[in-house]
């Protein structure tokens, strides 16, 4: 069986993926539930990589056969990615201000400014 | 041991009085975390009695709750209730939830108030099954009532918990974090007061789809 770069990328980064997420659950910044949940997608990502076959009830299903029609889907695939990333940093400067907020708020109150949570917020 | 009343508001000047003097007579210090309001929340909680800290900028439901339960815990709170400003939970029901905390048989208690006879509207029993679906989809966890700010944490849960989430989001956080660290729970019924008033100020329909999207989000993102 002769194996195309992607099928031995796909694989790979989702192996990687996989230690991440079960490593971020030992150290408890992920749920087991939600470990599970990630190595279920990364499994279907690894699968369909290596046995594309799966995905021919797929190709019944939505019709795409031409390449034009595939490198449209690619392309609407990209954006998704790219939208994710986005709402990823929206999230991210959302919970940096946030964080901001309550800090200020704990000070002006003559409590610990935040200190209870600025340790636990950075290693996040 | 020492226990505190975490209180988030945002614009309640017309009923935070009363939630403050109903939880006041049951804890030892009442919170209230005014999440930026527009209005005199702020004033009529400090002349009642309560210690209030202020976002300067509204931030959502869930990060007053969290500034509340750090201000708590830098008081040497051992147990925190969490409750709306809208008087929309009874503060009579205080000690009911408190019981199981103080026997020391449960690390969270949760109010639910599903669990008797409410007129709650039917819109809302919806939402609600839709949030406690979502909740179990991205934590595993079932709780009945998952989406009520009605809450006690005992002394493990106020070491240990930490949560991230802004807005409505939040109630279904803290099913993660009990989930997170194993903390046992109860279900304590509780009555609840469903007014044209809490109605206007609670999520809508469409407020609701996106917490729940949010949460689903999030479950991936984290």
């Amino acid at each position: 069986m002769s194996l195309t770069p992607y099928q031995i990328v796909a694989p790979v980064i989702a192996l990687i993926a996989i230690v991440y997420a079960w490593n971020l659950m030992i150290r408890q910044k992920k749920s087991t539930w939600e470990a599970i949940l990630w190595t279920v997608f990364w499994v279907a990502v690894a699968s369909i990589a290596l046995f594309p076959d799966v995905l021919i009830y797929l190709q019944f299903a939505t019709g795409i056969k031409s390449q034009v029609n595939a490198i449209l889907v690619t392309s609407i695939g990209l954006l998704f990615f790219m939208m994710l990333y986005i709402v990823m940093r929206i999230e991210t400067l959302e919970q940096r201000q946030t964080r901001i907020v309550r800090k200020i708020a704990l000070r002006d109150a003559g409590l610990n400014g935040g200190q209870g949570t600025k340790n636990k917020n950075q290693a996040s | 041991m020492k226990t505190i009343a975490v209180i988030p508001a945002y614009n309640e000047e017309t009923r935070i009085a009363a939630v403050i003097t109903g939880a006041r007579g049951y804890v030892d210090t009442v919170i209230v975390v005014d999440d930026g309001s527009s209005d005199d929340t702020c004033r009529i909680a400090e002349r009642n009695g309560a210690r209030v800290v202020h976002h300067i900028e509204n931030s959502g439901a869930g990060a007053a709750t969290m500034t509340g339960i750090d201000a708590a815990r830098m008081c040497g709170a051992d147990i925190i209730v969490t409750l709306d400003a809208d008087e929309q939970h009874d503060p009579h029901d205080i000690p009911l939830l408190l019981k199981p905390i103080m026997e020391e048989k449960v690390d969270v208690v949760f109010a639910n108030r599903f669990g008797q006879r409410n007129r709650i509207p039917f819109v809302r029993r919806v939402a609600n099954v839709i949030g406690n679906v979502l909740t179990l989809l991205a934590t595993g966890k079932w709780v009945s009532d998952s989406q009520c700010g009605f809450k006690v944490f005992g002394p493990k849960a106020v070491k240990d918990i930490d949560l991230k989430m802004s807005g409505f989001e939040f109630c279904s956080e803290i099913v993660r974090e009990t989930a997170k660290h194993r903390w046992r729970i109860k279900e304590v019924p509780t009555k609840v007061l469903y007014s044209e008033y809490t109605l206007a100020k609670g999520q809508s329909f469409a407020h609701g789809i996106q917490t729940a999207l949010k949460i689903l989000l999030r479950s991936f993102l984290r």
